[in-house]
């Protein structure tokens, strides 16, 4: 390059702007609110992502003290074993087909509580609210048991009411390797209180004008609801969508509690992040665990951007925030 | 379009603080933010075996998990070197037993001025106290002394534990005291790991009320006695259970109107272990085969899951997976529900019912193929290889394993003889008015499982699992090829064996 070059190069460079003291004030506060994110974001969730990716490296067991000496690097040894394990794939495909009932029952069943809680025609809609959302204030591990039980083959309510009604073999929920996946998908459905806040909350924020133009112009409650309030709504959609699907690439706790960290009956519950627990912590194969997180992580990526390329087609922003 | 602007913005900030703040799995899309570690609900609640790996797959009581304990050292000498003691791979963790514990190290610390015991409690619900001692591991935060653990216990730490023998010849503890038999139970792969302490002897726990109401005769309580005029061998042994297994309406499981989808009453029940116990019912045995490295599956344990199964869901006189599970049935904890009238479990469950309320008393185990077998536990105090301070450590084990108040806060029969009437004179005040045959769990002693059930095997953790699993899918499948699932059992565990190599 000659010298030419590097003072064009230089005066093409505009000297950054001098910010004033209040600017630089507002920087400094800002800065300072953010720390208590940073530093939890650096400190809980970064640095173990570094550590999950190192470890996977490595044939550390977890029941040695984590220093050089009590493991070692066994390369790529890890990542070669995804290709023969037994349980990569029917967990993974435990998983999918979780998200492919549970994602659409976790969005259509709260839109329509929340279609229905916003009815100017419903009587004490505040405590129709409250109801609903009710459930999810109860911790995750208090329902897993509460469902247990309600879902007992031979003592559960609902197996009981399905007797009551003539059908003599109810399913047996939670030892039917047929039915253990769709219990679950019923239990996710009972806290949907969360998203039917905020579908109810967007559902609020729909113009009225566009409904009343609508009435004029002949649409009926049909029309108005697939032209207006679903577009309208979209981008809530689309965020309850994205959640809904990494919730259940990380489904866990549930399937823990009832089909224990073996998935039972017969693996029907072994989700992949169970199979991640399982492989990690008792069966103390942290090496390999690691690995199994790694895949969850690079997989719910995955689903996740997909989401977002379809998104730009399908959710519809008045302001044309995304396609900008 | 600014609100809902803004209302996704807080959206997102609320996500990325609740994902800074570690927020976990969320179930589906709208499910409230839940736990990232959970007790397992298929497990057995703390009793004072160590149930992560080969206790206990089949079912637990609603959890109610006391929060982790740990002490300071009050009442220490400054100059006292501490010594921490883990409990949590076995007994101890739970709530009642704990501030016995406390009093315990109070008491011992203000005895000496060498020690400075500190406690450190995580209620053991299967998998997240050995969690949490692995994190103290990981840490170089190792413990001193863990306990108490039983073989079991141990094998999830393979190769973590000390050799107590050249702290204890430092120490001048003499350890020829003590009955090789049982030095020899202590020993985990040929190495002393720590000090006969507590066993833990099985038989049969049976329901006196149940056997009044079918007006049937209890069963021996004495090493070849009759039953009602009969031996007491696996056929009579089944007839009785098949007895005083009622339906709703009042038939037993030997008429033809019995009506299996309507038990109210079960006859017996294997509570709380896994395949390998259940397998242990007919004999002791070990499923590999050192020469060639490879799953052997001992025939009696073969007959004995089939025997198992049978009992289930054709005989029905044990209850499956979902009576197991069921409010009936005491979700899990299937003797105290007062409804099972016979259970076979070890000295330790005394922990778990109320010894008091149930009419209760034990009975000797049956004669199966001639022999009479009593799986046994053993648990006991052990210092950690990684522990820095071996020396004091055994100081501190060597007087909690002659501690008689210690063998009675854990039920387990005192390893040292002259104890044990003391220890029976203890828990005889907690059943009564109920008066117990204690002559029973001492007579057991004399048929215990060799091997044992918890006998080390390659790549234990793995193998522990595959036998857990297997006696689950024995509680949850009606229609089970047993032979196929045997031989897939065997297939599973040579390379479970071959991965160890």
């Amino acid at each position: 390059m000659s010298s030419t070059d590097v003072n064009a190069s230089r005066s093409s460079v505009l000297p950054r702007p001098r910010l004033s003291a209040n600017a630089r004030r507002q920087r400094r506060w800002g800065i300072l609110f953010l720390l208590p994110w940073l530093i939890g974001f650096f400190a809980f969730q970064l640095l173990p992502i570094l550590f999950t990716i190192f470890l996977s490296f490595t044939n550390y067991s977890g029941g040695r003290e984590f220093k050089p000496g009590n493991f070692d690097m066994v390369g790529l040894a890890n990542f070669q074993r995804l290709a023969t394990d037994p349980d990569v794939l029917p967990s993974m495909g435990v998983t999918l087909k979780f998200a492919l009932i549970g994602i659409p029952l976790g969005l259509i069943v709260p839109l329509g509580i929340a279609l229905l809680v916003n009815s100017k025609r419903l009587i004490g809609s505040n405590v129709f609210r409250t109801l609903f959302y009710l459930p999810s204030v109860i911790p995750v591990v208090a329902g897993s048991i509460i469902f247990g039980g309600v879902l007992n083959a031979q003592s559960g309510w609902l197996n009981l009411s399905l007797q009551a009604i003539g059908i003599t073999n109810p399913p047996r929920w939670f030892t039917d390797p047929t039915w253990a996946g769709f219990a679950l998908n019923l239990l996710a459905i009972w806290a949907v209180g969360n998203g039917m806040i905020i579908l109810l909350a967007s559902l609020q924020g729909v113009p009225t004008e566009l409904y009343e133009a609508a009435t004029v112009d002949g649409a009926g409650p049909i029309k108005k609801f697939f032209y207006i309030t679903i577009p309208m709504i979209s981008p809530v959609i689309f965020y309850n969508v994205t959640i809904g699907l990494i919730g259940a690439f990380q489904f866990f706790v549930p399937a823990l509690l009832i089909g224990g960290i073996n998935g039972d009956p017969q693996k029907s519950l072994l989700f992949f992040p169970m199979h991640f627990y399982r492989t990690a912590f008792p069966l103390s194969q942290m090496g390999y665990g690691s690995v199994l997180a790694l895949v969850i992580f690079v997989v719910t990526m995955a689903a996740t951007a997909v989401l977002f390329f379809f998104a730009q087609r399908l959710v519809y922003y008045a302001s044309g925030e995304l396609n900008s | 379009m600014k609100k809902m602007f803004y209302i996704l913005s807080l959206l997102i900030v609320a996500s990325m603080v609740l994902a800074a703040c570690g927020g976990a799995a969320t179930p589906a899309a709208t499910q409230a933010p839940a736990e990232t570690q959970a007790p397992a609900v298929t497990e057995a609640p703390a009793a004072t075996e160590a149930p992560a790996a080969t206790e206990a797959p089949t079912a637990v009581p609603t959890p109610t998990i006391p929060p982790p304990v740990l002490t300071e050292g009050e009442g220490c000498d400054p100059a006292a070197t501490k010594v921490t003691w883990f409990i949590g791979l076995g007994a101890g963790s739970n709530a009642d037993v704990v501030p016995l514990e406390k009093a315990w190290v109070d008491k011992y610390n203000q005895s000496q001025k060498e020690a400075c015991v500190i406690m450190n409690v995580v209620y053991n619900t299967g998998s997240n106290s050995y969690d949490a001692l692995r994190a103290l591991i990981a840490g170089g935060n190792a413990p001193d002394i863990v306990g108490p653990v039983g073989k079991a216990g141990r094998a999830s730490f393979q190769g973590g534990w000390a050799d107590v023998t050249p702290l204890a010849e430092k120490a001048g503890f003499n350890l020829s005291s003590y009955d090789p038999a049982l030095l020899e139970f202590t020993k985990d792969e040929g190495v002393l790991v720590g000090i006969p302490f507590a066993l833990f002897p099985s038989f049969i726990f049976y329901n006196k009320k149940l056997f009044d109401e079918a007006q049937l005769p209890y069963p021996p309580h004495k090493v070849g006695e009759l039953y009602d005029g009969k031996p007491w061998d696996l056929a009579n042994f089944q007839n009785l259970a098949m007895k005083l297994t009622v339906d709703k309406n009042g038939n037993d499981a030997t008429m033809a109107e019995f009506d299996p989808a309507n038990v109210t009453q079960f006859g017996f029940f294997e509570q709380w272990t896994d395949a390998r116990g259940v397998g242990a019912f007919f004999e002791g045995g070990l499923p590999y085969d050192a020469a060639t490295n490879k799953a052997v599956i001992p025939t009696a344990w073969v007959d004995a899951w089939k025997w198992y199964y049978d009992g289930i869901w054709k005989n029905h006189f044990m209850p499956n997976a979902d009576y197991q599970n069921s409010d009936q049935f005491n979700k899990g904890n299937l003797f105290a529900s007062g409804n099972v009238a016979m259970s076979w479990v070890h000295t330790w469950y005394t922990c778990c019912f109320d010894n008091s309320k149930i009419a209760w008393d034990i009975a000797v185990v049956p004669t199966i193929n001639g022999k009479i077998t009593a799986k046994l536990h053993g648990d006991t105090f052990a210092i950690m290889k990684d522990s820095k301070n071996q020396d004091v450590a055994f100081k501190v084990l060597s007087d909690m394993v002659v501690s008689p108040e210690l063998a009675v806060i854990y039920g387990g029969l005192p390893a040292v003889v002259a104890d044990r009437p003391a220890f029976f004179e203890a828990k005889s005040k907690a059943a009564a008015p109920n008066v117990i045959d204690w002559t029973v769990a001492e007579s057991m002693l004399a048929y215990p499982d060799l091997p044992n059930h918890e006998s080390w095997l390659p790549n234990l953790a793995v193998a522990n699992n595959l036998f857990g699993a297997f006696r689950t899918a024995m509680d949850q499948t009606p229609d089970m090829n047993m032979d196929e699932a045997i031989a897939k059992l065997q297939s599973d565990l040579d390379a479970a064996y071959q991965a160890a190599k």
